[in-house]
Order: structure tokens, then sequence, then C-alpha cells
């Protein structure tokens, strides 16, 4: 436990010493500012409108998933393909650390980090709040931050073991980005004429719906239940990954 | 302290390490010899539990490092050869870092890296970034590394490469300073580092154990004997017939006639002692002496010797101790893991 803490303090600080850090936030804010002073523009056009600023804000467009796609693979890539690549995983597994604590630490500096992205929109959450009455349901928000939460389990889940699995970092963010984007396409082929069936399961395994459903307030279990597989399955298979290049 | 037995490494067809057997004390300072590639470095990452044998066991301070790697960990202090940092933190903060990763409780991470800081000679560049420290202080950010959770043992992989002069000097001078408190083994191909450094030597070619003993033996074992080599002017047969009756003389190894009259004679000899006998041997028989010497097999020639041979067997070192019964059973054993945890 307590290693996994050190491991995952020295991660965030070191990302926090690297320009990477700044730039995805300055970018991510600018990225995420722009989209809600124009969903803002919108909804202060047509005052009456059937779903709330705050859903579309968080679920309501494709253009929440897409910056989602380049950033997540920009803060995993580092992860355990720099500690490969440059040997400081010899250093970091010949101290009394087992690799589940190491995959452990990485992970949740990442989340953490995925988490930190998330605060400033709390601003936007105050705004709405504060100029429009009755304008947040502050139960649907709860479910938005769990959302978004778990959407990074998942994000971070894959990009923590493309991280483990090449050694090199622009390879797992390529890797990352394909796994991640190749989702989101499928999510989108539900859009095409596929049948009911076919496009619930689409938009299913593309997490489409998933903050749409969040966003309105709707904890469906089916997407818990996905996300955290795919972090438990990421974590096992990363920390495999680490033991089978000590020939365990 | 350690204990090793049949110790394997194969890499698919390639074996990297071929049933290697030794054992340290507590205390002892060993020097792990050998070639490059011949396999120091693999052993070194199994018994500090980073790569796991294919065959063999390893016992470090009387805990199964291969069943239970990271409790064995706990008594080791391990410098790898490449001395992997993070280059954007500052010394400090990664001996910190490290001290706490290895279990020093909160309390005593400050102490800790102070001590180690100052054994490593480094104090002067704590608030420095990694990255922008020569190759010799990053060497030695990476020995304060292995000292900062003051563990019982240290595996030390080339710990002087890369250092100057004065540097390899405190470094042999620390790693000396150790002896008897704490088990070191360290890896190096560099010969005078073990003569001066190391208590007892093993070393190790393509994979096998090919000799074991102290710097000494080693190098006696090779000569077989003890040699003089005396330069004279005269004639070769005169000087012949004198130094063959000195006694003492076992026999003339070999003569050879150097230029301006001058002949040097290698003998074997019971004692270097009789070097007197011998020169005023050759004054009684009127000839010059020059020179006078005795010859000592360099532990080059040792090295040279086992590692180039393609019949270690024939080597004529003691015999490698029995891996079981070199294990000392009386060994005491200093802080306990669970101490630190």
């Amino acid at each position: 436990m307590n290693a996994i803490y050190t491991i995952a303090k020295r991660e965030i600080f070191s990302f926090f010493v690297s320009p990477i850090a700044y730039v995805v936030l300055t970018v991510w804010l600018l990225f995420f500012g722009v989209v809600f002073y124009v969903l803002a523009l919108v909804f202060a056009q047509q005052p009456g409108a059937q779903t709330n600023l705050l859903t579309a804000f968080f679920g309501g467009t494709t253009l929440f998933y897409l910056p989602l796609l380049v950033f997540a693979p920009v803060i995993t890539m580092r992860l355990l393909a720099e500690e490969r690549s440059s040997g400081t995983i010899e250093a970091l597994l010949t101290a009394p650390v087992s690799e589940v604590s190491v995959v452990l630490g990485k992970y949740l500096a990442a989340l953490t980090f995925w988490m930190v992205l998330w605060l400033p929109t709390l601003s936007y959450v105050w705004l709405v709040a504060r100029t429009t009455e009755n304008a947040v349901d502050w139960g649907a928000i709860g479910a938005t931050y769990l959302g978004l939460f778990l959407v990074g389990t998942f994000y971070m889940g894959v990009g923590l073991f493309m991280s483990a699995a090449a050694r090199n970092q622009i390879v797992a963010a390529m890797l990352t980005f394909l796994v991640l984007g190749g989702l989101f396409v499928l999510g989108l082929v539900g859009y095409a004429n596929v049948g009911d069936e076919w496009r619930s399961i689409f938009e299913y395994l593309g997490l489409w719906t998933q903050m749409s459903a969040f966003a309105k307030g709707i904890v469906d279990t089916r997407y818990v239940v996905y996300d955290l597989s795919i972090a438990v399955l990421s974590v096992t298979l990363s920390v495999r990954v680490l033991q089978a290049d000590r020939g365990v | 302290m350690i204990e090793v037995e049949n110790l394997t490494k194969k890499y698919g067809d390639r074996t990297a390490v071929n049933d290697i057997n030794f054992a340290v004390k507590k205390g002892e300072v060993i020097g792990f010899l050998g070639p490059n590639g011949a396999g120091k470095s693999t052993t070194l990452r199994m018994l500090t539990g980073y790569l796991t044998p294919s065959a063999g066991r390893i016992r470090v301070g009387g805990v199964d490092a291969v069943k239970d790697p990271i409790a064995a960990r706990r008594f080791i202090g391990y410098m790898p050869e490449s001395v992997p940092l993070y280059r954007e933190m500052r010394v400090e903060e990664y001996l910190r870092y490290r001290a706490r990763l290895k279990g020093v409780p909160r309390g005593q991470v400050k102490q800790r890296v102070n001590a180690s800081l100052e054994l490593a000679t480094i104090t002067d560049v704590r608030y420095r970034i990694i990255g922008q420290l020569s190759k010799g202080y990053r060497s030695r950010v990476g020995l304060a590394d292995a000292l900062v959770a003051d563990p019982p043992v240290l595996v030390l992989d080339e710990p002087t490469a890369g250092l100057d002069p004065n540097q390899i000097r405190q470094v042999r001078d620390l790693i000396r300073g150790m002896a008897g408190e704490k088990t070191v083994l360290l890896s190096t191909h560099i010969l005078p580092e073990v003569e001066s450094t190391c208590g007892r030597v093993l070393i190790i070619n393509k994979g096998h154990l090919v000799g074991e003993g102290t710097p000494g033996s080693l190098r006696g074992s090779r000569s077989g004997g003890h040699m003089l080599v005396v330069e004279a002017r005269g004639s070769r047969e005169q000087l012949s017939n004198t130094l063959s009756i000195v006694s003492g003389v076992r026999r003339i190894a070999d003569t050879a006639a150097l230029d301006d009259g001058l002949v040097r004679f290698r003998l074997e000899v019971e004692s270097e002692s009789i070097a007197e006998a011998v020169s005023s041997a050759v004054a009684a028989a009127g000839c010059k002496l020059r020179e006078l010497h005795r010859e000592q097999t360099s532990l080059e020639d040792v090295f040279a010797t086992l590692t180039t041979a393609d019949h270690a067997e024939e080597s004529t070192i003691e015999p490698l101790a029995a891996a079981g019964s070199a294990a000392p059973s009386t060994e005491a054993q200093p802080g306990s893991p669970g101490d630190r945890a």
C-alpha cells in the first residue's frame, strides 16, 4: 500500500515537472472552454430547450469524446514504457516492491491526473448554477463525475497496458489511440442502419452512450461493469508483462 | 549471507549462466570477475530478484530469493550496471523517494539520505537535477541509492565505471571500509580493483564459474611456485652452472641471451628469500648482476588463462567450495526484514 502511494506520488511529480502536463492542461482548458461557450450560446438562444446545458456539455456531443481520444494516450504513454526503455524499471523492481504495486501506483497516478483535468469543469457547473435558477440537478452532477471517473478507469487502463506492452512511448500512444479511436468509431457505426440490436451493442462497446446516460443522472450498471472489467483486465495484463520481462 | 546453488539462466537456446555455485559469508567483500558478456550482470540480477532463474536456488539472509523475491530484496542494496535514474528529479528528492520505496520509516528518511549522500561524497550536488550531472556523479547517486536503506548486503555492478581516478579511489576506500560490517558483492573487469578491495574472487566465463579464491591464492596457483628473474653479464654456461648449485634453486626454467652480453635466467626456487644467495653467487663467479627480481604472476595472467583457455577444468585452482557445506550455519542476521517494514 505504502509502495503504491510512493510510486504514484513520484509519477505525478514527474508529470508536473515535464512540459507535457502543462501543454495538456492548457489545450484541454481551451478546448472545453470553447465547447462550453458555444453550447452556452446555443442554449441562450433557445430558452425552453429540452435538455440542460450541463447534460449537453458532458455527453450530448461528439466534441466531448474527440479530445479524450488524443489526451488519454498522451497521459498514459510514459507510464511503463519510459521505465522500461530507460532501464529504471530495474531499480524499481529490485526495491522490495511487487509488480502489482508498481502497476497500481502508475495507474493511480494516471487516474489522479485524469480527474485533475476535470476539476476546472466544476467552475462551469458553478457558473450555470449561479446564472440560471434550478438549472443544476445535483444528483445528475454526481452521476456525471462518477461517469467521468469510470471513463477514466477504462481509458487510463487501456493506455496503461499499451504502455506496458510497447517499450516505445510513441508506439504506446499510437496503440492506445488506435484502440480507443477504434471503439469510438464502432460507436458511430450505431448511426448506420444496422438494426437496433447491433446498434445498442456498438454503442455499449464504444462508450458512445455512457456519458450521455450518466450526464442525465442515469447510473447504468452495465457501464460500471464494462469499465471496471477493462480496468482490472488492463492492470492484470500489465502485471503479466512486467513479470514476463523478469522471466517469471 | 548469500548462498547460490546450481544457478542457471537460459534465454531460449542460449545459456547465460550455467550451474553456478557459491556462498558469501557475512562481512565478506567478494569480487565477481569476468570478461564482458560472461554472465556477471545476469547473475547479479538473479541475486537481486530482478530476473528469475531458469533453475537453481538463491538464498539471501536465509530467505529464498526465488520464492520470495520481495523479502530477499529487503536485505540488498543494488546498484545496476547502467545506473538507471530518473533524470528529471533532484538528487535528494530521488534518494528520499528510494528510501521510502525501500521501506525506510518516514522519520528516518532525512537522516538516511544525509548519511548516504555523505558516504557517496555527493552532498555538494544534493539539490542538482540528476539529468544535468556528469557520469561520475550519476554513478555515485546510484551508489548512494544502494546505501540509502542501510542494507546488510550490497550488490554493485561495476561500481567504478565512469569515475575518474580520484573518485575510483574514494569508492574503493568506501567499499574496503564496509568490509566486516556489510556483505559486498561487486562485479568488475578491472583487475586492480579486485586486488585492492576484495577478500575473495569468483571468476566467471561463458556462464561458468572457472575460478575461486583469494587474489593471492589465485596468483600462487598459476605460477607453480616462486620464480626469480636474474639478469647478469657473463657467459651463459658459467652463470648457468653457478646458479644451478645455489641451494634452494630447483631448476632453471629458461634462459635467454640479451643484447650487450647480458643473459637472463628464470629460476624456480623454493623460497624467494634465497635472492640474496643468488646475488652473492653471481658476484662470486665474477659476473656483474644487473637485475634480480621476484616474478609475480599477476591476476591479469590468471584471468587471461582462466577466461581464454578452452579447458578451464584443467586449472589448478583450489576446488570450488561445495555450496551446501560452505554455508555458515551460525551466521547472525542483522535486521530481519520485518524491522524496516
